[in-house]
């Protein structure tokens, strides 16, 4: 029973933390800085307890007395939480000037975010439909409170609006989906499911596709594929920064979480009939992805684009799985980490030019920037290289081993067409950098600001290139290999 | 020390610009610390000359892991064709920082030590993903150094060249993928070294496809007719040490791209793809002699001779007999330091008169006379002077021609007439006829002509003991050609 308790703190201390931060609110002894702190603490805590954890899983399900087989605890998801509250608290740390910064901050913001990362724990142990649509819908709805976050902005609120309906109605199909499966199986455990996808024809099964396919389209939305994706510009534009951020890193990270353990595990014996209808949604993502990310002006809008484009990365690997790649899967966990830093090290850059100015950065108000801030510059293009796959950088392996993947499961064409729209990245990645370092700046250089976001981002774009030159011919430290061989462990422990 | 040679001559420059970088140092110790990086690979780089045994093959070789779990590997050594080009960048760093010795830009500096490092990268890695970071590094500090300082277009003109030379890396890439892949399904392990990958025998027909990714990336970098509208456009706007760079070292570098991937991985395919090129590279030939005769730019007019020239020495590598092969291995050192020196020349030109249009320009030679005769010496080097040793290796590229295909010796033949027609009304123009009155006419001050003797007396020494060189080459060049040969069954 202690045990149990213990591998369930890690999720208990992120919920705690979220009621404690909500009473903590409205006491006039704690400001937004301490407040901020307090959250990070709470996530610091939980995420070395999941480090502690990793490896040494002796109960397969948590409480399997009390909540069945709802709760799975393995590798797998231990390695997802750590992602999550790892991204929590560099989202936290990032933009704590820009909090700051804003009028409308006020001490709920915390409590969202907690609540939000439990969510998301909650669905990579979860091992039931309907408990992962619940942990589903826990993380959306403060995400969805956090994009309508600056209320007194119209097109915050439109973000949250648009958000919401769309999102409400995706996660119906979700449901759906689950009491169809149910219909057909009479469980809705996935344990029950993946005997039964197992055990019968894919003639049998037409009812379950169905809903499997309505709980894809759940998921398809979730990542923006396209055509799902009508509202990712608009959301990721009116959402302020912060949550931006988070949604576009950390929370797409979770939703692969559930996806890849649905994928690989349970729906496996019927992946082969999505195969084709993954490749063309594939192949639209990647293709109305790199439109959507061109066309903009907006460096944010263009940012929001541009991860259309990564999600269509993400499902070339998704649709090698199912036909039978070893690489694909460490290769999502891989890209999703390569992309993680490199969108969070981008967006932090654009939260902390905010904090003084109110304005939307477009390409224009670029101009110069490399003499205004010359680090920052630096920075912001060794993030910029990662995103579009530049080698050297984490981001070029990410690209690497999914397009391997690719290769390796016989999807040539989608690898090409994967390699072209990288192509096209580099134009709208490096129009920023030749906006930055080309034109000569209108003020002068700025003094060099040394605080906790600017730390973070250097040590992130430091993490970058690490990812992608690291050796192993330094002792103690992991090289470029660490991370994909903890993703093959992580996958390993699923099967 | 030894076995780790070439990493050192790969990194120092790179280590320099960090450690000066996290200095924050001023401009001068800038130019100090360049200096002295160039200064100290240029000496590696003669110990690794000194030491290099010309009857053997790869050399110096150091096998590192990387990145066990894809197999890409730390793989580096020079054999007789990365020694021509590493002495290359080597004996011209330094004088191009003596060039550069007013520049007050730290930006300039520091891409300079960047660009050092990935062309030295690019020549001798021997692993595909290795040589791809290599390859694509050293298109960032060119991409920047015309972006920021250049003239003109700059901005529009570097995302072209960008873009287009990303479009050859990407699709080469693919291949390299495609490969590795190949490699693990044949052998179940994933491995980028060339020395495995030589080995497997691709299908025809995937073959095909594969040398095409290849090919594009070194036919834009080269560039060969119809990939080649990125080259005026950036050699224009570019500034000098860039243009230096891009002209000797880059643009050499496809060349050697074809010749060590292209010729290590598929002989058989490259004599599918040999009549295209052949074409397309006479095509190139007469195209740009005619498009650098009509020029007023004189950045521009040599980019095109130096477009030329360099779809010569494809040319002679793609006829596959030892008079083009040594000829164009020949052409790539010698074109290179010709073509520095001319490009030196332009810049020293801008900087007296502000301008590099040859209508602006004229009777230099009567003001000028020092000046006068190392702007001769470098375009009639170009135009391939008897004497200098642009001169031996057209020689022996027409020769080569010649036993090839009569009618290809023909119009290979015509390149050293139309280069003397450009050259000559060049110097017409901008050396003699009336003096502009507003120029300041100052000659050549000793900096200057410590930057441009080195590359005259190489010149002239390739020019006139040839005997000197070739043999340094020739065995390796011999075996190569003859397994290439013995693979394709001996084409024409």
């Amino acid at each position: 029973m202690i045990e149990q308790l213990i591998l369930a703190l890690p999720m208990a201390i992120v919920v705690i933390g979220a009621f404690v931060l909500m009473l903590l609110s409205k006491s006039t002894r704690f400001n937004l800085d301490k407040l901020n702190l307090l959250a990070v603490l709470f996530l610091a805590i939980a995420f070395i307890m999941q480090y502690f954890t990793l490896g040494n899983h002796t109960i397969a399900f948590l409480f399997p007395d009390v909540f069945g087989e709802s709760f799975i605890l393995d590798d797998f998801s231990t390695i997802f939480d750590m992602m999550f509250t790892g991204g929590a608290i560099l989202t936290l740390l990032v933009n704590n000037d820009y909090i700051k910064s804003r009028q409308y901050y006020s001490t709920e913001y915390f409590t969202l975010i907690l609540f939000s990362v439990f969510g998301m724990i909650m669905l990579s142990h979860a091992h039931e439909l309907v408990t992962a649509f619940i942990a589903l819908e826990i993380a959306s709805l403060s995400i969805y409170a956090l994009a309508g976050y600056h209320k007194n902005n119209k097109v915050s609120s439109e973000a949250m609006m648009k958000y919401m309906v769309l999102g409400s109605m995706s996660s119906a199909f979700f449901m759906l989906g689950t009491a169809l499966i149910y219909g057909v199986v009479g469980s809705t455990s996935l344990t029950e499911i993946a005997l039964y996808t197992s055990s019968h024809t894919i003639d049998e099964m037409t009812l379950l596709i169905v809903g499997a396919s309505f709980i894809m389209v759940t998921i398809l939305f979730k990542i923006g594929a396209v055509p799902f994706h009508s509202w990712v510009v608009d959301v990721y534009h009116g959402a302020p920064y912060p949550v931006t951020m988070f949604m576009a890193s950390t929370f797409k990270i979770a939703i692969f979480a559930i996806a890849l353990r649905l994928y690989l595990v349970n729906f496996a014996p019927i992946n082969s009939f999505w195969t084709e209808m993954l490749q063309v949604i594939t192949i639209l993502t990647l293709l109305g992805g790199s439109w959507l990310a061109i066309s903009q002006k907006l460096v944010k809008r263009m940012l929001a684009g541009s991860s259309i484009v990564h999600s269509g990365y993400l499902l070339i690997a998704l649709s090698s799985i199912g036909l039978g790649s070893e690489l694909a899967a460490p290769a999502i966990m891989f890209y999703l980490l390569a992309y993680f830093l490199s969108a969070v090290g981008s967006f932090g850059i654009l939260s902390f030019i905010s904090v003084h100015s109110k304005k939307q950065m477009s390409y224009e108000d670029f101009k110069g920037f490399a003499e205004r801030r010359p680090y920052m510059a630096l920075m912001m293009s060794i993030f910029m290289f990662s995103l579009a796959g530049f080698p050297s950088t984490i981001g070029f392996l990410g690209k690497f081993y999914i397009f391997s993947a690719a290769i390796e499961s016989g999807q040539i064409l989608l690898a090409g067409l994967g390699i072209m729209t990288a192509f096209i990245s580099v134009y709208y990645y490096f129009k920023l950098i030749a906006m930055m370092y080309f034109y000569p700046s209108q003020t002068p250089q700025k003094k060099l600001t040394i605080n906790v976001s600017t730390v973070l981002i250097a040590v992130m774009a430091l993490l970058v290139i690490w990812g992608g030159i690291g050796t192993s011919l330094i002792p103690f430290i992991p090289g470029a290999d660490g991370f994909i061989d903890i993703a093959k462990q992580a996958m390993s422990s699923l099967k | 020390m030894m076995q780790h040679i070439l990493t050192f001559i790969i990194f120092i420059p790179l280590f320099t610009a960090i450690v000066l970088g996290i200095m924050r140092a001023s401009t001068k110790s800038l130019k100090i610390g360049a200096m002295f990086s160039s200064v100290i690979t240029l000496f590696l780089v003669a110990v690794v000359a000194y030491n290099f045994n010309p009857d053997i093959g790869m050399q110096f070789t150091k096998n590192l892991p990387w990145i066990q779990n894809a197999g890409i590997s730390y793989i580096i050594g020079v054999d007789y064709l990365s020694l021509v080009i590493l002495l290359l960048i080597g004996l011209l760093m330094p004088p191009l920082y003596i060039y550069m010795y007013h520049e007050e830009r730290k930006g300039y500096w520091y891409n300079m030590m960047l660009l050092q490092t990935g062309v030295t990268g690019a020549v001798l890695s021997l692993d595909l993903v290795l040589f791809y970071l290599f390859w694509e590094t050293m298109l960032l500090p060119i991409f920047v150094m015309i972006g920021k300082y250049g003239n003109g277009m700059h901005q529009y003109n570097s995302m072209k060249i960008l873009l287009m030379t990303i479009l050859g890396s990407m699709s080469m890439l693919f291949s390299i993928l495609y490969i590795g892949y190949i490699y693990f399904e044949t052998t179940g392990m994933w491995s980028f070294a060339l020395s495995d990958l030589a080995i497997i025998a691709f299908e025809p027909k995937t073959s095909i496809w594969l040398a095409a990714g290849f090919l594009l990336a070194f036919a834009i970098k080269i560039p060969l007719v119809g990939f080649h509208t990125w080259m005026a456009p950036a050699y224009g706007s570019a500034p000098t040490p860039a243009v230096v760079i891009l002209s000797a070292i880059m643009a050499k570098l496809g060349i050697y791209g074809i010749w060590r991937f292209g010729y290590g991985l598929f002989e058989s395919t490259l004599s599918y793809y040999a009549p295209t090129i052949i074409v397309l590279a006479l095509i190139g030939l007469i195209y740009y002699a005619i498009r650098a005769i009509t020029e007023n730019n004189l950045r521009k007019m040599f980019a095109y001779s130096s477009g030329s020239h360099l779809s010569l020495i494809a040319l002679g590598l793609f006829l596959t007999n030892i008079y083009a092969w040594s000829g164009s291995l020949y052409f790539i050192a010698t074109h290179a330091l010709a073509s520095a020196g001319m490009f030196l020349m332009i810049g020293l030109t801008y900087k007296r008169f502000n301008t590099v249009h040859i209508s602006d320009l004229g009777g230099i030679a009567s003001k000028a006379p020092i000046f006068t005769f190392f702007f001769a010496f470098f375009a009639l080097s170009i135009a391939g002077l008897p004497g200098t040793g642009g001169f031996v290796a057209e020689l022996l590229i027409i020769i080569g021609a010649f036993k090839a295909d009569f009618w290809i010796g023909v119009l290979t033949a015509t390149t050293m007439l139309s280069a003397m027609m450009y050259i000559f009304w060049m110097l017409q123009r901008t050396l003699f006829g009336a003096a502009n009155k507003e120029c300041q006419y100052s000659d050549l001050t000793l900096r200057e002509i410590t930057i441009l003797l080195p590359l005259v007396v190489l010149l002239l020494v390739t020019g006139i003991v040839p005997s000197l060189f070739i043999p340094l080459f020739e065995p390796q060049l011999t075996t190569t050609l003859q397994d290439v040969l013995f693979v394709i069954g001996g084409l024409k």
